[in-house]
């Protein structure tokens, strides 16, 4: 029994004593310098996507373009976004991406004030154009621009034409401005939060990019219910492909030729598919005079 | 099955546990209890927290991680590292409980970070979420202590890791503050329990020492001490108990004191009626016996020198007359000193015989019953006791008693004498002694009753008469005395 009593003590010593600490222990006050970053020798092609949709519906969308194009140009390409759609033409314009997916105002700011070179434009139902529609909640007892005197409106980019130019224009033939005809105006910075604002009553009303708008309503059929469309402006130029004056003719001839003979590559429908376009088609600038027209006419009443 | 180790403990024990007095074993006990208490429930408690704090920072982890991953998506891919910096500073600042947050992108390179200058070495691959799952907490082991780190996938793990590391550090000190006051209130309690302890074992040992100290004093002869009761407990039972002890042993020893006095006055009184007696019995012998002899001596002498056998026979006549006279002399003492009538003829008849002298010689209406005798005799110290306490008793009638009337019952039965015997007299109070004659009397009636194994009862009061009861075991009928086998 005293033996038993001796088994007993130890096996309690060996219980209580502290287990081995564990080699793996990290020490969190033990900082070292982040390794610098190797620059790869291997220069990926960058394209800039204007912030139309969402960061994360842009990379949704266009991944399998990247995807095609890297494949076919058998080089990396990295996908840029900016919030805003001046950040994304400041890029294009100091040559930081090799291509950019704009809006139709950013384009027309861009050539006329830097020489932003038109590569290649979406087609849509036939059409290389889109318009702005002024949506509004779907409880709203707007039928036009009119009507949302004195209310909350969203833009979505402040140099955005569809989103913010022509509902200037709007405003401003009603003899009025933005500033003193609505309530107040905020920016979503871009027309997936523009359309969700108004949705969700957040904004009484808003001017989105049609193609955007059909875009959303064809992935999200309730979205249809919960907005209403209540005015279509004139088609304007599409939003287009650009790239920078000074860049290299090779390679925006090749860049060119890839894009427009995408709809006739089987694995370039798959990726037009997902961002909703038919083909990418050649444009002359003057396809953008109306909207030009529209811009310098809202730039003449508030600069 | 008992074992000799485990015993020479249990004796160890309780030689140490045994020795210590009773206050220290209560206030032991309510120490032993407090603390016992105390620690069972600081370690209950802290084990449960432990736990659900546990279980709170992994959850806390997880859902940080995930609202930092929401919130950083647009971020990084806008590259917004400002941002994202802001957020990560946000997240610290809105949450004392995480020790670190960083963001790293799809290639597991650190875009922000909340360390400053430099970054852990080990950290960046201390954790991953697994392909496909949408985040993955891993319990890290720091310099700091245990890290609740979640690796949170950024849309889809496309945009990159949200990492975040929750650290206890905070929730160990509210822990360590909460078990010091458990303890602090476990040793509040343990002092306000020895203070009462204290009190208890006082207000319990104090009727102890008191019984201590009386009973001491007992020991010494001192009868005096009573110990007024305490509580209406088994102490308070105990006191009234050892109270009513004293006063019995008190009583008892005033009792003995008592017939150690009435046992030497009895002595005396038996010594110098036996000096009486034989004073008596000298003059007697001297007076009469003596002087006859001596006319005898003479007349014998005379005798011879007569001639004349006429005279000769007339004197001798005379002369055996004068010893006939001297034998009834001497036989008339013997009677004196004796009763033959007792050893002749028996208890009842010496009773009656006794009983009618005293009604001749005392005027005094005496009603005898003797029962259960039959020819059967009882022993003979028995028959003379009997005798004795029946003459005794009616000679503190005769003399203290002023009665007309006295009655005898004495009755043979199941092996016993009963005794009773009445008077109407004047009575006493059998608490007081002040006769101390008649109790003188009573005393001895006692110790001869008492010597055969029997017992007195004295049941009288002043001016009601005067009951004795008496009481002696004759050993059941078969204790027969038979006279004649004891060759006298």
């Amino acid at each position: 029994m005293r033996y038993w009593g001796c088994v007993l003590l130890i096996g309690l010593l060996v219980a209580c004593s502290s287990s081995p600490p564990p080699s793996d222990v990290i020490h969190l006050s033990e900082l070292h310098p982040l390794p610098v970053r190797l620059v790869s020798d291997v220069v990926p092609l960058r394209v800039s996507v204007a912030a139309v949709v969402s960061p994360q519906g842009t990379l949704e969308s266009y991944q399998p373009l990247l995807d095609y194009l890297s494949h076919q140009l058998d080089r990396p390409v990295e996908l840029v976004q900016r919030q805003t759609y001046t950040e994304t033409n400041t890029l294009i314009e100091e040559n930081a991406v090799d291509i950019a997916f704009v809006c139709t105002s950013a384009y027309i700011e861009g050539h006329d004030r830097f020489g932003m070179e038109l590569l290649a434009a979406p087609q849509v139902n036939g059409a290389a154009s889109y318009q702005s529609l002024l949506i509004v909640p779907a409880s709203s007892s707007a039928h036009n621009m009119a009507d949302l005197a004195g209310l909350v409106f969203a833009f979505t980019d402040p140099i955005s034409f569809s989103g913010r130019v022509y509902p200037t224009y709007l405003v401003q033939q009603l003899g009025s401005t933005p500033e003193d005809f609505f309530a107040r105006t905020f920016f979503t910075y871009n027309h997936d939060n523009a359309i969700r604002a108004v949705a969700n009553g957040i904004a009484d009303g808003a001017a989105v990019d049609s193609l955007v708008y059909d875009f959303a309503v064809q992935r999200d059929p309730a979205l249809a219910t919960q907005v209403r469309v209540i005015h279509r402006s004139p088609a304007f130029g599409i939003p287009p492909v650009v790239i920078n004056p000074n860049a290299r003719p090779q390679l925006k001839a090749m860049l060119q030729e890839l894009l427009l003979n995408m709809a006739v590559d089987p694995e370039g429908q798959a990726a037009l598919a997902m961002l909703g376009v038919e083909e990418f088609v050649l444009l002359d600038d003057d396809t953008y005079d109306s909207a030009r027209a529209i811009i310098q006419t809202v730039e003449t009443v508030s600069p | 099955m008992k074992h000799p180790f485990w015993n020479r403990w249990v004796q160890r024990l309780w030689r140490v546990v045994g020795a210590v007095n009773i206050r220290i074993k209560i206030m032991g006990i309510v120490l032993g209890l407090v603390v016992l208490m105390g620690v069972t429930v600081t370690l209950q408690v802290r084990a449960n927290l432990i736990r659900t704090l546990d279980q709170l920072l992994e959850e806390q982890s997880v859902s940080i991680g995930r609202d930092v991953a929401a919130r950083s998506t647009d971020l990084i891919l806008i590259n917004n590292l400002y941002g994202l910096h802001q957020l990560l500073e946000d997240t610290r600042t809105n949450n004392p409980n995480v020790r670190y947050a960083f963001i790293t992108d799809a290639q597991n390179h650190i875009l922000v970070h909340t360390f400053g200058d430099g970054f852990p070495a080990e950290l960046l691959q201390a954790n991953a979420t697994d392909s496909g799952d949408h985040h993955r907490t891993a319990i890290l082991q720091t310099d700091e202590g245990q890290i609740w780190d979640t690796a949170v996938s950024i849309f889809e793990g496309r945009a990159g890791t949200a990492r975040i590391g929750v650290s206890d550090a905070s929730l160990r000190v509210m822990l360590d503050a909460l078990t010091g006051q458990i303890m602090l209130t476990t040793v509040l309690a343990a002092i306000i329990g020895i203070t009462a302890a204290a009190a208890l074992t006082w207000v319990l040992t104090r009727p102890i020492l008191q019984l201590v100290g009386a009973a001491q004093a007992v020991e010494r002869g001192d009868f005096r001490p009573r110990i007024a009761r305490w509580a209406n407990d088994e102490i308070g039972e105990l006191t009234d108990a050892f109270n009513a002890m004293v006063g019995a042993l008190a009583r008892a020893q005033d009792e003995r004191a008592e017939r150690d006095l009435l046992r030497i006055q009895y002595v005396k009184g038996v010594i110098s009626a036996q000096e009486d007696e034989r004073r008596r019995i000298a003059r007697e012998l001297h007076d009469s016996t003596s002087q006859t002899l001596t006319s005898l001596v003479i007349g014998l002498r005379q005798l011879s020198e007569i001639d004349n056998p006429a005279e000769t026979r007339q004197r001798a006549e005379e002369l055996r007359a004068i010893a006939a006279q001297t034998l009834g002399d001497v036989h008339g003492l013997a009677l004196q000193l004796r009763p033959s009538v007792l050893d002749d003829l028996g208890l009842p008849a010496a009773i009656q015989r006794h009983v009618a002298d005293c009604r001749r010689r005392h005027q005094l209406n005496i009603d005898l019953a003797i029962t259960g005798f039959d020819d059967e005799r009882l022993s003979p110290e028995v028959e003379t006791a009997l005798y004795r306490i029946t003459q005794e008793a009616l000679t503190n009638i005769v003399r203290h008693a002023h009665a007309q009337t006295a009655s005898i019952f004495i009755e043979r039965s199941n092996g016993t004498v009963r005794t009773v015997i009445e008077d109407d007299g004047i009575g006493f109070d059998p608490a007081q002694s002040e006769h101390l004659d008649g109790h003188l009397g009573l005393y001895g009636i006692r110790e001869r009753a008492e010597l055969l194994g029997g017992k007195l009862t004295i049941e009288s009061e002043r001016t009601r008469g005067t009951s004795l009861y008496i009481e002696i075991p004759v050993g059941g009928g078969s204790h027969d005395y038979n006279p004649n086998s004891t060759g006298g």
